[in-house]
């Protein structure tokens, strides 16, 4: 999540990418979504389908319990990816595609890849490979996520 | 005509059709309140602490894109058996169907911050049946622009909803 800060008007770093490496690997990171973690969201996003704060609803549609919001999963995949770039870092665009439904209490890992490192006006621009992982590492969600840094980061 | 063909017949008839949404006027206490959903007590700790100093204050990043309406909502009676209200599914009102959110793109063009007036604007961009593992299905394009008052883009939103037919019971969903 983008800091309600302002931001530097400082010259980015001159040679930023000579320390930025494509293919570097974001530490994973284990999450559980709670129950009353997608209640919430439910309510601040104002989405009322039922699937995401009735369990006994969602098992009628054939979910083991309530089921993660698409948007908490950009959300939260946005977020590891911005933490993981430094304080000084702004989300330029995130895109996901769901390929199978996470639900409450389930035991999920955020992974995220660098696909490309680019100079840009704002210092460096980052596009990163992001997944959600299953318990099992088979993907629940894959996605994108573009930012940019003022400096490149150099270690993880 | 099955259901799956009356939800791309009325997809059909929507394509290209813009509505507009007046999303009111971003506060703070929304901003903050979506961080605490999100467990993002930083920003919380950031945003009051420049409200108190009187500077602007952005938006978190993903606050429009993630929010589905900015109507009032219509009370409990009115909303369908899955829960979603009318508005939110014009291709499916009526219809024993299920819906499952496929992806999302979002593109962030300028922060929104507290006190900015904000227009929500969305149309049906495509839609296509497609063949899987579960059956036939829908595939929605969906397509959503966040402008300010001043016509300016905020954030741009485009998805896909995968329609399917409702569950019977005893069936294997």
């Amino acid at each position: 999540m983008n800091p309600p800060v302002d931001r530097p008007a400082t010259a980015p770093d001159p040679d930023p990418v000579a320390v930025a490496v494509a293919g570097e690997v974001c530490p994973p990171r284990r999450y559980t979504h709670s129950r009353v973690q997608l209640f919430r969201f439910s309510a601040v996003s104002w989405n009322s389908h039922r699937i995401h704060y009735d369990a006994e609803f969602a098992a009628t549609e054939g979910f083991p319990d309530v089921v993660v919001q698409s948007t908490l999963h950009g959300e939260t995949l946005s977020r590891y990816a911005l933490e993981w770039a430094g304080p000084d870092a702004l989300l330029k665009s995130v895109s996901w595609r769901n390929v199978t439904t996470a639900v409450a209490g389930e035991p999920l890992t955020w992974t995220g890849t660098e696909r490309m490192v680019a100079p840009s006006d704002e210092g460096v621009w980052l596009t990163l490979d992001v997944r959600v992982l299953k318990h099992d590492g088979a993907p629940c969600v894959t996605g994108h996520v573009e930012l940019t840094c003022p400096a490149a980061r150099t270690t993880p | 005509m099955n259901t799956l063909e009356e939800v791309l017949a009325r997809a059909r008839g929507l394509i290209g059709r813009w509505e507009d949404e007046d999303c009111g006027t971003l506060t703070v206490k929304d901003f903050c309140r979506y961080a605490a959903a999100v467990d993002d007590v930083d920003y919380i700790r950031r945003a009051r602490a420049r409200e108190s100093a009187g500077a602007a204050v952005e938006a978190p990043a993903l606050f429009l894109a993630a929010t589905m309406s900015w109507e009032d909502g219509p009370a409990e009676a009115e909303l369908r058996p899955d829960g979603l209200a009318a508005r939110e599914s014009p291709c499916t009102q009526g219809l024993p169907v299920r819906q499952v959110h496929g992806g999302q793109s979002v593109r962030l063009t300028r922060a929104p911050l507290a006190g900015t007036r904000v227009t929500a604007s969305r149309a049906v961009t495509s839609v296509e049946q497609k063949h899987g593992r579960s059956g036939d299905f829908v595939l929605l394009g969906l397509a959503t622009r966040f402008t300010s008052a001043d016509g300016t883009e905020l954030t741009a939103v485009d998805e896909t909803i995968v329609v399917l037919e409702a569950v019977t019971e005893g069936a294997t969903p």
